[in-house]
């Protein structure tokens, strides 16, 4: 009995000793072009799926309906995801087929998960894979937009996918080409960016008519670059607009900060009905919560009786979700800006859901540039 | 080292010291100048007697219990033990407690109809004060923060409460402290009887900036403080300086109208103090710091800095040429 004690106590001494010299002596392959024994296959994939199931227990999906989420997450997808996951039209790209494991054609494959473990995925991405996190972890909100447009993947089309994902050459509004030739000859950097700024935001700045997209149109051109130097510092966290503008430099910037402030707003969609909530959210806005200790968003970002900073955003006329979803950003505080975001740091927080979407509403009821400057 | 030594051979003075501050410093409740502080003083010096007779009597018995042999007594001694023990301890508390007793109705008593009736909040961490207008104007009420006026031997009635958690209002040189309580009205009657400039406090720790709640109390002649009181209900005031102007169209531009109100069509929120006439006042951020310049600077660029938890934003992003005009329009204000 315990001469085999003794045996098994040696054995379990020399394994690792012997796993090393054979790690040392180089002879493990690790090429890509070998692949996988079956049985590693089916053991990485077997671990993969349990370790998503189990740690995405608890996530709640928030609603995925909204179309504007659906193609925020298409427009990301395909700058971001499909050259290794393919999309409609080139299922398999070549680069990532040769990637080990090899990536997913995902309509294929979305049925096997649920919601919350296609967001655990997304945001966490997989150990021992290619597939990498989000490029953020604050940016909860982004992630639920690939979800959302995850669900709908499979019933795309390929002309359905490139209206979704406006891919290039696809022409997102007829004004596309004129802005396009106009900024290419005027600075040819910051055209190729530009056509990827008009995937989401448009040629015009009014973002495609859903309202999860800013009114970038009319927006003072110094606040705007002072976004976009945010996105790509990452004080601004983003998983979708820091990978963007992440390569720019100043100058890029600033061309881009211009195009879009000499849009024309347009007019704004009407207000929907909401139960005096327009009006709570024009008493808080412009008078603030004395009570609550809720500063009045009109002396900084409109509509007021004098000069507003031009490093703060004019708010009239900004869609609804957005709104809702930047105010929820300084709540949680993980929104930042330019250098004086901070002062939204110590408002944000006293504000509750409720006064949010009144505030919200009243902003989005505005006729854009109804502010002063 | 050497710092210790000298600290522990100055130890024993230590409590002198302190005292000797309390006395003398900008609020003593020792040196009264009011009547509801001298009450209370009185009665201080009143229980300091007291207790200083019963203390020398304990220290003389002791002594000379010490100091006799066992026998030189007689055998019993009845009144020695019913007096020392019974009679003397009744009659002494009783003789406090009354008088305690008899300075109750002059500390809490109403005040007189037709006085002056100031308003007070306490707010983490400054004081919102309100004088209701002369005329009588409910709606009109002449607001400032942190400092308070009173007219020298008039009574003036405080009505309290509280914006966030209890605070406590004391003036030691004019009148006892007096809890502030979010959703309730507490009042203080207070006769200041000598002019001069005196420091209140918040008595009630409140939250990371308790120990900078001050106040300014100005006692002055009944036309000085009619002066004054009407000079705070007027807009503010116009410029003449360039800088000054600057830092106006700053004060807008920049937003500082979301939370502060300065009459005159400048701004109007009443989630941070009023600095309509605040060049006027004594010192900034509920006495942090100096009324000047340099100071508005300081507080313009860090009030978290100077004053933990302070709800006041940084405005360190602004240019030092930004800064210095607003300091110039605000110190202008007076």
């Amino acid at each position: 009995m315990k001469r085999c004690f003794l045996w098994l106590l040696a054995i379990a001494l020399a394994l690792p000793i012997l796993g090393f010299l054979v790690a040392a002596s180089g002879i493990v392959p690790v090429n890509a072009s070998g692949g996988h024994w079956a049985i590693t296959t089916w053991l990485l994939e077997f671990s993969m799926s349990r370790s998503v199931d189990t740690h995405s227990r608890g996530i709640e999906p928030p609603p995925l309906d909204d179309q504007g989420l659906v193609i925020h997450g298409a427009v990301r997808y395909d700058i971001g995801c499909a050259p290794c996951h393919g999309r409609p039209g080139l299922e398999h790209p070549r680069i990532a087929q040769a990637l080990l494991p090899r990536p997913p054609y995902l309509p294929k494959v979305i049925h096997e998960w649920e919601p919350r473990e296609l967001f655990y995925i997304t945001k966490h991405g997989v150990k021992f894979t290619g597939m990498p996190a989000w490029p953020t972890q604050h940016r909860d909100d982004e992630v639920w937009a690939m979800v959302a447009f995850l669900q709908q993947f499979p019933t795309l089309d390929e002309p359905e996918y490139r209206r979704l994902a406006a891919i290039p050459g696809h022409r997102a509004s007829e004004a596309e080409p004129r802005v396009l030739e106009q900024t290419a000859s005027a600075e040819s950097a910051s055209a190729p960016v530009l056509a990827t700024c008009i995937r989401c935001h448009g040629p015009d700045g009014l973002g495609r008519g859903y309202d999860v997209f800013p009114v970038l149109a009319g927006q003072s051109a110094e606040y705007l670059a002072l976004s976009l130097e945010a996105y790509r510092s990452g004080a601004r966290p983003s998983g979708t607009m820091g990978p963007v503008v992440a390569g720019l430099d100043a100058r890029d910037l600033e061309l881009l900060a211009q195009h879009y402030a000499e849009q024309s707003p347009g007019p704004t969609a009407p207000p929907m009905p909401g139960d005096g909530q327009i009006e709570r959210g024009r008493t808080i806005a412009t008078e603030g919560l004395p009570s609550d200790r809720i500063a009045a968003c009109s002396e900084c970002h409109g509509p007021a009786d004098h000069g507003l900073n031009p490093a703060y955003p004019s708010l009239a006329g900004q869609p609804m979700s957005y709104l809702i979803s930047q105010l929820e950003l300084f709540k949680s505080g993980v929104r930042g800006g330019g250098e004086s975001a901070h002062l939204m740091l110590d408002v944000a927080p006293r504000l509750t859901a409720e006064q949010i979407e009144d505030v919200a509403r009243y902003y989005s009821s505005l006729p854009p540039g109804e502010g002063s400057r | 080292m050497l710092n210790l030594i000298t600290y522990f051979y100055s130890a024993p003075f230590v409590p002198g010291i302190l005292l000797a501050d309390v006395w003398h410093g900008k609020h003593s409740a020792l040196e009264p100048a009011g009547t509801a502080a001298s009450e209370i003083a009185t009665l201080f010096w009143a229980m300091a007697v007291g207790a200083a007779v019963i203390w020398l009597s304990m220290i003389v018995l002791g002594v000379y219990c010490f100091r006799t042999h066992q026998g030189m007594h007689p055998p019993r001694l009845p009144w020695f033990i019913i007096g020392g023990g019974m009679a003397v301890p009744s009659v002494v508390l009783a003789v406090l407690l009354g008088f305690g007793l008899s300075a109750m109705p002059r500390l809490v008593g109403p005040a007189p109809e037709g006085s002056l009736r100031v308003h007070v909040t306490g707010e983490q961490w400054w004081w919102r004060v309100s004088y209701e207008h002369p005329q009588g104007l409910d709606t009109q009420r002449v607001e400032l923060a942190n400092e308070i006026h009173l007219p020298v031997d008039r009574a003036v009635e405080f009505v309290l409460d509280s914006a966030d958690v209890i605070h406590s209002f004391w003036i030691p040189s004019l009148a006892g402290k007096v809890d502030t309580f979010p959703g309730r009205e507490t009042r203080l009657v207070v006769t200041p009887t000598s002019e001069g400039v005196y420091q209140g406090i918040c008595a009630e720790f409140c939250g990371g900036a308790h120990a900078w709640m001050e106040f300014t109390v100005v006692v002055e002649s009944p036309e000085a403080f009619d002066a004054w009181l009407a000079e705070q209900a007027t807009p503010s005031n116009t410029l003449h300086d360039e800088g000054a102007t600057r830092g106006r169209t700053l004060f807008r531009q920049q937003g500082c109208g979301a939370c502060h109100s300065i009459r005159g069509n400048v701004a109007r929120s009443r989630v941070g103090p009023d600095l309509t006439h605040v060049g006027s006042r004594h010192s900034i951020a509920a006495g942090r710091l100096p009324n000047d310049r340099l100071s508005l600077v300081r507080w313009l660029r860090d009030p978290k800095g100077l004053k933990p938890e302070a709800l006041m934003p940084s405005f360190a992003m602004l240019s030092d040429e930004d800064l210095e005009s607003l300091a110039a329009y605000l110190h202008g204000l007076k």
